[in-house]
Order: structure tokens, then C-alpha cells, then sequence
């Protein structure tokens, strides 16, 4: 414990230092960029290219640093408890929302400050091709006249899958054998039928899609999606849900306005670059840049969303410590 | 033909993979060469490397490394009769005699000869049945890939230790450990104490580091202290090149060694130093002369060396299609796809098929280059084994500490290490095999993983393990292997009885 003690008393004693910078103009050093998931995942690729975008507007390197670990919740404490001095910043996801919310950390959202978002993913409902649901309908209401019998896989518990998941099943009264799986072994367990349909990202079954193995019946977000188009959204068809899977920034509570706003300019212009809006395109997830008011908003309205489905699946604060 | 199968074959003949696989080729020669380095501190070497270069080249210079590593343990073998790694043990029984006899250069040459040949051998072996495997393990559900883990679980206890109680504790602290951080399926935390950076568990390169490095970098310094600088040879070399007689001679134990290795490699856990016993043993049953095993005889280097390089392509088969590492190195493997975000398993192929192919050539190019320095740098390579061992022991410390903390730019990572490296200290003492620990600390996680969802999927019924064709004949292996082991045990106990009392 001592070694431990000693180290935070260290990470203090450079937090303080750098406190002192920031009065400067601000960019004056370095600013890390931390990342709350593995490298090579899509949210460590997208948050590399926004760094690099973001390094050419702010005229200092933005430098990617993976944290990852307990659903972000190691990147979110570390962030939050970084010095408010811009330095230090968090490469934000729909996790910012679920982590806390499950109780993974002591603290909701708001124990940190959102700069803005840059791209969006819908989450889709997913079934093998040959499956023998053609529509979202077809599959719930099989679900409801057999409760327990239809399996639905996910990522994990308390996951932005999981989240639209629960949702989707609940608004239409289905009750499914709900399955935790992690990444290919979720596409794996469509193709061999081990699971009736998968909830999951959007671009890698995408590919799935095109080679004709499986099919899209429903997404989770507000609008169709130009990758998808002929794929209703869960709203059309009368689910009343509006989900998407988010990427964008987040700061130390405390940060002055003028830093954020620098960085938010920063981030709204690498988004728009030609690198960044390429790849995007590349991966067909949707650029949506948004600055601080926009985002805080959706965030209010997606986290009072995301509470009410945890509540509604009792998993809300379900890891808190007791 | 495949359109993955030239895209694989271009992304790994492009110039900075290959480069990457040359330079592994070299690092795993030397690694392999100076005793008291492994393969696997060799890769604990570039292992901070690999998360900052992008996949493909990191895999490639880990392959050169691996299969270089076996290659070069032969060297030391056969100059100083210390095997530099425990796969080259069988090679010093004839190699050291014939280097003794003058004949260093030529025993060196068939040691390389016959690696590549069984290099080429798994090559062929990898390609040919690791797509028709992972086609086969789609049709693998969950509570058959759960048979499947738990069988290896067995074999690699039995086979990684010589008492099966010592190896199943082993496995089983590994499971144990595992269970700290977040529950896969509810995301419950567990043995965490409240701590953050245990929300995510313990990174078994973080062990591996501690549970390799450490013992070893002790064990150096006390042999320092002990011995003062180890040994350099005064073997002369003179013709490396092996002649048309000499390719004749190791036509049959190269032919028996290449098939064996790569067996034992598919099976998890058997690994290098015991495919390497095995076929010099048949090796020599086989012989026409068997007499003169143990004597320099040429069969006696180069079975074993056709064997150990054979169980590199063998070990990647699983690895590559289930997603089971057969060794710590092919753990690392993993380890290191997985910190580029890409799983092994069956769906590699489907999804990443181009980088699937990718690593078998790569697996090829290892081979080629292999040779190729071997056999233009062998004599200068071999200097490397008179470095003062006070010059690479710190160099490899520093390298643990900055390994561990680049695995997830924690420090607290750091610690976790020297506690492992603890650890692994007190169970060399206690002479217990780390290698059931390591990789139990690898499968732990698919066995919880698939268990769990069979269960919920079935809600809650044991008997779906027993209806599917698949999940039973693992089960049934399970079983044999541990009946055998057992058995084994017996045996060897009761020969060594009976020696005790016949010397009495």
C-alpha cells in the first residue's frame, strides 16, 4: 500500500506542475489522449486518426494512450481525476454512460466534461440469412407466444449492445434467453445457430451482410443508415427507442471555457478532415460532429434513456459496492 | 483459387514484413543461442515493440523469432553442450560429441539443414489443415469448444509436468488468479478490493513476464556470482555446409523427427523439448547402427532438430483456428493478435481471411530466412555466446519492467509483474511446472466464457454436454489423457523403485 501511496503522491505532485502551465496559452505541451479500450479495436483506430487530425490543428502532438479496462472505467476515473487543464483527455464512447451507470465507478457522466462527438453507429438487430424472421415484428412476436425459448446474443453486461438489446426486447414484450458473448464469437454462434440473433456493432456484421450470411432486421438509432437503407430503424416500427453508439471527448471537470473551447474547435475541425471523414466513410460509420451544448444535450437525453432500460433490466447501480 | 491466399501471400512478402521476419530470425538466434534465455524471454524482449507496430509485422517478427529461437538453442548445444533452450536438449546427446571430434562446423550444419527441413514440413502441415480445422471449428458451439479447452487443460497439465498433481495445482492457481476483475458474463467485479486497475484483471503477459523473466534473471545472477563468465568454446568450425552424403544419412530421422514434431505441436502443451526426445529416440530405435548414438552419429542431431522446428508450424494450427495456444510462445501469439484487436479462432478466416494467410507465409518467410542467416551469419553469430552475461541481464530487467507497463500504460501492471516474478520463484523452489499456470491464465477465460453461455443457453441443464457428438469425444479425450497420465505416473514411479532396489 505504501508504494501505492507514494505514487499517487507523485501523480499529484505532476498534476500540480502542470496546473501551473496551463496558465500559459494553452496548447504549450503534449496533451494525452487516452483511449478506454485495447489497441486495435474501432475505438482505438478512430481515436488514433481523430489524435493525429486533432495534433496538425493544435500545433502540439496528441498523444494515444490506451486504458483500458472495466468497460472505461479505468479511462474515465483516470480522466477525472486528471489536472483541469486540458492535458488530459478522454476518448469518450456510449461507454461514459453505461460504465457509470452500472456502477462500475462511484460516479455518473456529469463527474467529467464533454467537449463533443464526432461519429456515430447505430446498433442492428442481426439474424443469420436464411433465418426464418424477414422482419423485427416476426422475431418478437414468435418471442412472445415461446418466452424463454429464442436466444439473443450481446457483448456483455451493461454494454451500449446490451443496453439496445434490452430495449428492443422489452418495448416489444419478448422475452429471450439473453447470451454474453464477446466479439467474433458472437458472428461465429449466428452462421453455426447457436443463437437465434445477435445485437451488435454495426460495420463488421455489415460485411457479413454483403456476403449474404446475414441480415439486418432492425437498427437502433433515429434515422436509416446510407451503409443499410432498406434496414428500418426500431422507431419506424413502432419501438419507441432512439440508440446510437457514440465516440467524442471528455475533460477533468473544472477545465477553464477557453481550453475547452479550443479543444472543441480542434476536434470539430480534425473530424472534418479529409483523412478522418475518409476512413469514417471507409468504415461506414456515420461523422456527426457535435460541440459542447449539442452533445450535452444528447448526453442528458441518451443517459436518462440508458437509466430507465438498466432500471427496467434491474442491472442499474447493480455493481455498486453495497 | 483463394483471393486471401495471394492477399496473404502479398502482405507478407511485402518489403517491411519481411524485413520485420529477418529481423526476428536474427533476435530468435541469438536469444535461442545463449543459455539461460528462452524463447520466450527473447519475445519478452520485443513484446513492447509489437503494440506500437501494426499487426502484421509484429507477427511476422514473432514468428521469425520463435522459429529462429529453435533453431539457434542447437548452437549452443553443440559448441558447449549447454542447450540454449530446453528443445535443444536432445540435440547436445550427439551434437557435443561430434563438435568435440573437430566436427563442429559440419554438426552445426545438419542442425540447421534438418531444422529447416522440419520448418518446411509444419509449413505444409499449417496450410494445408489449418483452413479445413477452422472450417470444421464453426460448427463448434459453446458447450463442445468447452470439452475442447478442458481437454487441453488436461493434456497441457499432464505433459508440462512430471508429477500430474504438481501440474493440475498448477493450472488450477491459474484459474484462480482469472477469476480476479470483471466477470465476463455480468461484468460483476470480483477480488478486486475495491481496486480500479484490478476492474480489468490480471494480463497473463504481464505474469508471463513475471513467471519467465524474473526466475530466469535470478538464476543468472547466481550463476555469475557462482561461476564468474560461463564457458566459450574453443570448437574450430570449419565446413558448415552439409554434403550430398550427409542429406542421405538424415533422410530417416528428419523424415520421422518432421512428422512427430509437428504432432506433438498440434497437441497443447507437449511442445519442443519432448517432440525432440521422442523422435531421437525413434530415431535410434529405427537406426541400423544404433550404437552410435550418443556418439556424434549425424541421425542424432538431426532428428531432434527436424522435430523442434516442426513443433512451431504444428503449435500454430490450434492457435490459429481454436484460438489454443499450444505453448507459452503461441500463448504470446495470441497475446499479442489480441492486443491489435484481432481474435484467433475460427472466424480469422472468415473475417480476416488476408491476415489469416498472412501469418502462415510469414510462417514460411521465417523458415527461408532462417536458414539463409543462419548459414551466412553462423559464424559470427556464435561470438555472441562470450557477451559478459552483466551486460544482458540488466537489459532484459529493464526491458520486463518496460514491457509490462507498455502491455496497458499502467504502472500498477509493474507490480502485478514482480509479484508474479515472486511467484514464480517460489514455484521453482517448490518444483512446479509455471507453463500449466501460464496457459490456464490463456483458456481460463474461454472455459468460464463457454460454460457460462452453454449454461444460460440451455438454462441450466448439464446434459448438453453430453448430447453433442463433439463435446463428448473431447470429454472422452479429457478423460484418456488423464487416465494415461496417471498411468504414466505409476509406471515411471514403479521403474524407479525398482532401479532403487536393484542398486540396493
Amino acid at each position: 500500500m505504501k508504494i501505492l501511496n507514494a505514487l499517487f503522491i507523485g501523480t499529484a505532485a505532476v498534476a500540480l506542475i502542470a496546473a501551473a502551465d496551463a496558465r500559459a496559452e494553452w496548447p504549450e505541451k503534449p496533451i494525452q489522449f487516452i483511449i478506454p479500450f485495447g489497441a486495435g479495436g474501432g475505438a482505438d483506430i478512430e481515436g488514433r486518426l481523430i489524435a493525429k487530425a486533432m495534433s496538425g490543428v493544435l500545433g502540439q502532438p496528441v498523444v494515444p494512450i490506451n486504458k483500458p479496462g472495466g468497460g472505461g472505467a479505468i479511462t474515465y476515473t483516470f480522466v477525472k481525476n486528471s489536472a483541469p487543464d486540458g492535458y488530459t483527455v478522454a476518448w469518450n464512447s456510449t461507454s461514459v454512460l453505461t460504465t457509470t451507470n452500472i456502477g462500475n465507478v462511484p460516479f455518473d457522466y456529469t463527474a467529467l466534461e464533454h467537449i463533443g462527438q464526432v461519429a456515430q453507429q447505430p446498433v442492428p438487430f442481426v439474424v443469420k440469412k436464411n433465418a426464418r424472421w424477414n422482419t423485427l415484428k416476426a422475431f418478437m412476436d414468435e418471442c412472445k407466444a415461446k418466452p424463454n425459448t429464442l436466444k439473443v446474443a450481446f457483448a456483455g453486461f451493461g454494454s451500449a449492445t446490451h443496453m439496445a438489446g434490452v430495449a428492443m426486447t422489452q418495448l416489444s414484450g419478448c422475452k429471450a434467453i439473453m447470451l454474453p458473448v464477446k466479439g467474433p464469437d458472437r458472428r461465429k454462434m449466428i452462421l453455426s445457430g447457436e443463437t437465434d440473433a445477435a445485437v451488435d456493432i454495426f460495420f463488421v456484421p455489415l460485411k457479413f451482410v454483403k456476403a449474404g450470411k446475414m441480415k439486418f432486421l432492425a437498427i437502433s438509432s433515429g434515422k436509416r443508415n446510407p451503409a443499410a437503407p432498406n434496414v428500418p430503424t426500431a422507431k419506424e416500427l413502432g419501438l419507441d427507442m432512439e440508440f446510437d453508439l457514440f465516440r467524442g471527448l471528455s475533460v477533468a471537470k473544472g477545465t477553464p471555457q477557453a481550453i475547452k473551447d479550443k479543444l472543441e474547435g480542434a476536434m470539430i475541425k480534425a473530424a472534418n478532415s479529409k483523412a478522418f471523414a475518409g476512413r469514417m466513410k471507409k468504415l461506414k460509420l456515420t461523422l456527426a460532429p457535435m460541440g459542447q451544448a449539442q452533445f450535452n444535450a444528447k448526453l442528458a437525453k441518451a443517459n436518462a434513456n440508458i437509466v430507465a432500460i438498466m432500471k427496467k433490466a434491474g442491472i442499474y447501480k447493480s455493481k455498486m459496492k453495497k | 483459387m483463394n483471393p486471401d491466399i495471394i492477399d496473404g501471400f502479398t502482405q507478407a512478402t511485402l518489403a517491411s514484413t519481411l524485413a520485420a521476419t529477418a529481423v526476428g530470425c536474427l533476435l530468435g538466434l541469438v536469444v535461442g543461442m545463449i543459455p539461460g534465455l528462452t524463447i520466450s524471454t527473447g519475445i519478452i524482449i520485443v513484446l513492447p515493440l509489437t503494440f506500437v507496430l501494426p499487426p502484421d509485422i509484429s507477427i511476422a517478427l514473432l514468428l521469425g523469432l520463435y522459429v529462429s529461437g529453435m533453431t539457434g538453442g542447437s548452437f549452443s548445444a553443440i559448441l558447449l553442450n549447454i542447450p540454449g533452450t530446453p528443445s535443444a536438449s536432445a540435440t547436445a546427446l550427439d551434437g557435443y560429441p561430434m563438435a568435440a571430434r573437430g566436427d563442429a562446423g559440419h554438426a552445426l550444419g545438419l542442425a540447421i539443414t534438418a531444422s529447416f527441413i522440419g520448418g518446411l514440413f509444419s509449413f505444409l502441415c499449417l496450410f494445408l489443415i489449418a483452413p479445413l480445422l477452422a472450417d470444421l471449428a464453426l460448427k463448434f458451439q459453446s458447450p463442445d469448444l468447452f470439452s475442447l479447452v478442458f481437454f487441453g487443460l488436461t493434456i497441457i497439465c499432464s505433459f508440462a509436468a512430471r508429477s500430474l498433481i504438481k501440474g493440475l495445482l498448477s493450472a488450477l492457481i491459474g484459474l484462480m488468479i482469472l477469476t480476479i476483475g470483471q466477470d465476463p458474463m455480468m461484468g460483476t467485479a470480483r477480488f478486486t478490493f475495491g481496486q480500479v486497475n484490478l476492474i480489468a484483471g490480471v494480463h497473463f503477459l504481464t505474469a508471463l513476464i513475471g513467471l519467465f523473466a524474473i526466475p530466469q534473471l535470478v538464476d543468472n545472477l547466481s550463476a555469475a556470482v557462482r561461476d564468474g563468465q560461463g564457458g566459450t568454446s574453443r570448437a574450430r568450425i570449419r565446413r558448415i555446409l552439409p554434403t550430398l552424403n550427409d542429406l542421405k544419412s538424415i533422410r530417416l530421422p528428419v523424415a520421422i523427427g518432421a512428422p512427430i514434431g509437428a504432432f506433438l505441436g498440434i497437441l497443447p502443451g507437449a511442445g519442443g523439448p519432448i517432440a525432440a526426445f521422442i523422435s531421437y529416440d525413434y530415431a535410434k530405435k529405427l537406426s541400423r547402427s544404433p550404437e552410435r548414438f550418443g556418439d556424434g552419429a549425424p541421425e542424432g542431431i538431426a532428428a531432434p532438430e527436424a522435430a523442434n522446428n516442426a513443433v512451431t508450424g504444428g503449435a500454430l494450427i490450434p492457435m490459429m483456428t481454436l484460438g489454443i495456444p499450444g505453448d507459452p510462445v503461441t500463448a504470446i501469439l495470441i497475446g499479442a493478435l489480441l492486443v491489435h484487436g484481432l481474435a484467433p479462432g475460427p472466424l480469422l478466416f472468415l473475417e480476416r481471411g488476408d491476415f489469416a494467410y498472412g501469418i502462415i507465409f510469414s510462417f514460411f518467410w521465417a523458415n527461408i530466412f532462417n536458414v539463409i542467416i543462419a548459414f551466412l551469419g553462423l559464424r559470427y553469430l556464435v561470438k555472441v555466446l562470450a557477451m559478459p552475461k552483466s551486460l544482458l541481464m540488466p537489459i532484459i530487467a529493464i526491458l520486463c519492467v518496460i514491457g509490462s507497463y507498455a502491455l496497458r500504460n499502467n504502472f500498477f501492471d509493474v507490480y502485478v509483474m514482480f509479484g508474479f516474478g515472486l511467484l514464480g520463484l517460489a514455484m521453482r523452489w517448490l518444483d512446479m511446472p509455471v507453463v500449466p499456470l501460464l496457459l490456464a491464465l490463456v483458456l481460463g477465460r474461454p472455459l468460464e466464457e463457454h460454460l457460462r453461455v452453454s449454461l444460460v443457453a440451455s438454462k441450466g441443464e448439464i446434459d448438453i454436454f453430453f448430447t453433442s457428438p463433439f463435446s463428448l469425444f473431447f470429454l472422452a479425450m479429457a478423460g484418456l489423457s488423464i487416465f494415461w497420465s496417471l498411468n504414466a505416473e505409476r509406471r515411471a514411479k514403479k521403474a524407479a523403485r525398482n532401479e532403487m532396489e536393484s542398486k540396493q
